[in-house]
C-alpha cells in the first residue's frame, strides 16, 4: 500500500458515503411523498396515540424537517427506528442482517470465481476439443438459468435427493445457521455468474497464451503448471477483475431473491419483507446499506488491479 | 434536373454493374448469422416461442385459469401432459400463457429501455459539455445501486399492473443502453464523414439521425437483444417476490413460486415453468452471441 493508494482510497470512501446519502435521499424524500406507511395502514380507535406516535416518528412535521433530522440521524449512523416493531433500532439490527449477506455473498463470490476461472482456463488450454465444446456450452446454458432455477434444482438434489438415495441416512434442511447450509443457496447464486466469469476467462486466455513471452516461457522448458498458472492466467486476469464490479451488483440482487426463497435472515429478505409492510424505514435504511456494499465491493475490485497489474497506480 | 443522382442509394446503383457482388451491412451480417449453428437453433426456439405466445392468446387447451380439472398436484398425464397444479389448473396451458406474459414483458421493456437510452445516450454523446455531464451522472448513481430494489420500491409505488412492470424494469435497463450508446456516439461524431455532412450545414437532428444512429446499430441490436431475457428474468424476479403480474395471469415465475411451497411434492409444477423459462433465455443468449459475431467481424474468435 503506497501513499497514493491511501489517498485514492480514501477518495473514494468519501464518494461512497456521497452516493450512499444521495442514494438514500431520494429515496427518503419519494417515499415522503406518498400517502399511506405502516403507521397509517393500521386502524387505531384512539387519535391522541395516533397523534403520539406520529409524533415519535417525526412524521407530524413537514417532510423537509423530517428529512433534515433524518441527514442529522444518518450522520451519527442513526437510522431511525422501524415503523412496525416499534422499539426495534434499525442500524443494529441491519449490521446483524448485512453480516449474514456478506457471508452468503462472499461465498457465492468465492464460488463464481473458483468455478469460472477453473471452467475458462481449461476450456482455453483444450481449445477447439471436446473439453472446450462442454466447457463453453454449459458455460452459455449456466448463465441463461436463472440463479432461482438454480436454487430450486439444488434443492430438489440435496434435500429431496440425497434423502432418497442414502435412505434416510442424509438429511439437510434449508435455512441459516448451520455452516453446511451455506453452499447450497452461495452455489445457486453463484452459478449463473461463474458461467460469465467462465467465458471471458476462456477469451482472455486464449489471447494472453498466445503470446511471445507464454512462448518463451514454454520454450524455457517450465513446467505447464507454472506456465499456464503463474504467465498466463495472471495476465488473462486482469479483465475478468474488470467485470466483478457489475458481477457484485448482480449477486447483491440475486442475493434478493435467494434469501427469501432459502429462508436466509439478511439484508435482503428484510428488504422485501418490509417493502410488503411498508416498513419505509426499514426500506431506506437497506438502501444505504446496500449502497455502501456495492461502493466497498468496487472499491476493493480496484484496489486488486494494482496487485494483478503493477502499471496501474492510483 | 432529372440525370444527376442526388442520393447516395441512386449513385451505388450506378455502380453496381461494376462490381462482382455487393451486400448490404444486414445481408453480410445475415449470412454470418445463418452459418452459426447456436444461432440458428436460437432463433427457431424464439420461433416456437412467438407463435406458442401469440396462439395462447386465442386458444390454450384449458383456460388458463380454470380450476379443479382434476386432482390436485397431480402428475403429467394424456389429459395434461404437464400435470395440474395446486388448484388443480392445467400447467401446459399456463406455461403457454406464461409465453405471452413473457414476450409483452421482454420486448416490451427491451423497447421502452432501448428507445430511452438511445436517446439519452445519443443527446450525451453528441453535445457533450452540461447535457453529458447531467446524464453521466444519473447514470453512474444507478448504476451501483441494485436494480431490483429499485424496480420492487416502483412496483409498490404504482401497482402492479402489465404495464407498470414494463416501466419498472426499463427504469434501470435503459442505463446500459445509454452507456454504450454514448460510447458508440463519442467515436461516431469524430469520423470524416460527420465532419463532411456538417461541412454542408446538415442540421444536427439530421446527422444524429441519418450518420450516428445507422453507424452505430449493430451494437444497439445486440443490446437490445440481450435486454429481452434479461428481463424476462427480472419479471420472474418480482413475480417470485409476490410483486409481479397479480394472479391469476400465468407468468412463469409466479408459477415457480406457487409451486415452490410443493417443491418436493410436486417437482413439475415448479421445473415446467422454470424449463420454458430457461430455454427461452438461453435461445435469447444464443441469438444475441450470434449477432454480435455477425454484426462486428473483430469479435469472431
Amino acid at each position: 500500500m503506497s501513499r497514493g493508494t491511501l489517498l485514492y482510497a480514501a477518495q473514494r470512501l468519501v464518494l461512497i458515503s456521497l452516493t450512499a446519502v444521495v442514494v438514500s435521499s431520494i429515496v427518503f424524500i419519494g417515499i415522503h411523498q406518498l400517502p399511506g406507511n405502516a403507521l397509517a395502514s393500521e386502524r387505531r380507535n384512539n387519535p391522541a396515540t395516533e397523534q403520539a406516535l406520529l409524533h415519535h416518528y417525526n412524521l407530524d412535521l413537514p417532510w423537509p424537517q423530517q428529512y433534515l433530522l433524518w441527514v442529522e440521524g444518518l450522520s451519527r449512523g442513526d437510522l431511525g427506528e422501524s415503523l412496525v416493531n416499534m422499539g426495534v433500532q434499525i442500524t443494529p439490527l441491519l449490521l446483524r442482517e448485512a453480516k449474514v449477506s456478506v457471508t452468503l455473498g462472499l461465498a457465492a463470490v468465492l464460488i463464481t470465481i473458483g468455478v469460472g476461472l477453473t471452467l475458462g482456463t481449461i476450456a482455453a488450454i483444450r481449445q477447439n476439443t471436446w473439453v472446450d465444446y462442454v466447457a463453453s456450452t454449459s458455460a452459455v446454458i449456466g448463465y441463461s438459468v436463472p440463479s432461482f432455477v438454480w436454487a430450486f434444482l439444488l434443492i430438489l438434489l440435496t434435500v429431496s435427493g440425497f434423502y432418497a438415495w442414502t435412505g434416510g441416512l442424509v438429511y439437510e434442511d434449508i435455512g441459516w445457521g448451520k455452516i453446511e447450509q451455506i453452499p447450497v443457496p452461495a452455489l445457486a447464486l453463484g452459478l449463473p455468474y461463474a458461467a460469465i466469469v467462465a467465458r471471458l476467462t476462456r477469451a482472455s486466455m486464449l489471447e494472453v497464451i498466445r503470446q511471445d513471452y507464454v512462448r518463451t516461457a514454454w520454450a524455457k522448458g517450465l513446467a505447464a503448471r507454472v506456465v499456464i498458472l503463474r504467465h498466463a492466467l495472471r495476465n488473462a486476469l486482469i479483465p475478468v477483475v474488470s467485470i466483478l464490479g457489475p458481477l457484485i451488483t448482480g449477486i447483491i440482487t440475486g442475493s434478493v431473491v435467494i434469501e427469501f426463497l432459502f429462508g436466509i435472515p439478511g439484508l435482503g429478505q428484510e428488504f422485501v419483507t418490509s417493502i410488503l409492510s411498508r416498513d419505509y424505514n426499514i426500506v431506506i435504511g437497506v438502501f444505504t446499506f446496500y449502497a455502501v456494499l456495492v461502493g466497498l465491493a468496487n472499491l476493493i475490485v480496484d484496489l486488486i488491479y494494482p496487485v494483478l497489474d503493477p502499471r496501474i497506480r492510483y | 434536373m432529372a440525370a444527376i443522382p442526388t442520393t447516395v442509394e441512386a449513385s451505388q446503383e450506378l455502380l453496381v454493374g461494376d462490381l462482382p457482388e455487393q451486400l448490404s451491412l444486414g445481408q453480410d451480417a445475415w449470412r454470418r448469422l445463418k452459418r452459426n449453428r447456436l444461432a440458428i437453433i436460437g432463433l427457431v426456439i424464439i420461433a416456437i416461442f412467438l407463435v406458442t405466445a401469440l396462439v395462447s392468446i386465442v386458444w390454450t387447451p384449458y383456460a388458463t385459469w380454470r380450476q379443479a380439472l382434476g386432482p390436485t398436484y397431480q402428475g403429467p398425464t394424456l389429459a395434461h401432459p404437464l400435470g395440474l397444479d395446486d388448484y388443480g389448473r392445467d400447467i401446459l396451458s399456463r406455461v403457454m400463457g406464461g409465453a405471452a406474459i413473457a414476450l409483452g414483458v421482454g420486448v416490451g421493456a427491451s423497447f421502452l429501455a432501448s428507445v430511452t437510452g438511445i436517446v439519452l445516450g445519443l443527446l450525451a454523446g453528441f453535445y457533450k459539455g452540461k447535457v453529458d455531464v447531467v446524464i453521466s451522472l444519473v447514470i453512474n448513481v444507478f448504476y451501483g445501486v441494485p436494480d431490483l430494489l429499485i424496480a420492487l420500491i416502483l412496483v409498490v409505488l404504482i401497482g402492479r399492473g402489465t404495464l407498470n412492470i414494463i416501466l419498472a424494469i426499463s427504469l434501470t435497463a435503459w442505463l446500459g443502453m445509454a452507456r454504450l450508446v454514448r460510447g458508440q456516439t463519442l467515436s461516431i461524431r469524430e469520423r470524416e464523414y460527420v465532419e463532411a455532412a456538417r461541412t454542408i450545414g446538415t442540421p444536427n437532428l439530421m446527422i444524429l439521425v441519418r450518420h450516428i444512429l445507422p453507424n452505430a446499430l449493430g451494437p444497439i441490436i445486440v443490446q437490445a437483444t440481450y435486454l429481452v431475457p434479461a428481463a424476462i428474468i427480472f419479471e420472474a424476479f418480482l413475480s417470485l417476490l409476490g410483486l409481479g403480474i397479480p394472479p391469476p395471469a400465468p407468468s412463469w415465475g409466479r408459477m415457480a413460486s406457487e409451486g415452490y411451497k410443493a417443491l418436493q411434492l410436486a417437482p413439475h409444477i415448479v421445473l415446467a415453468p422454470c424449463a420454458a423459462l430457461s430455454l427461452t433465455v438461453l435461445a435469447f443468449n444464443w441469438l444475441g452471441d450470434g449477432l454480435r459475431d455477425a454484426i462486428d467481424p473483430r469479435m469472431r474468435r
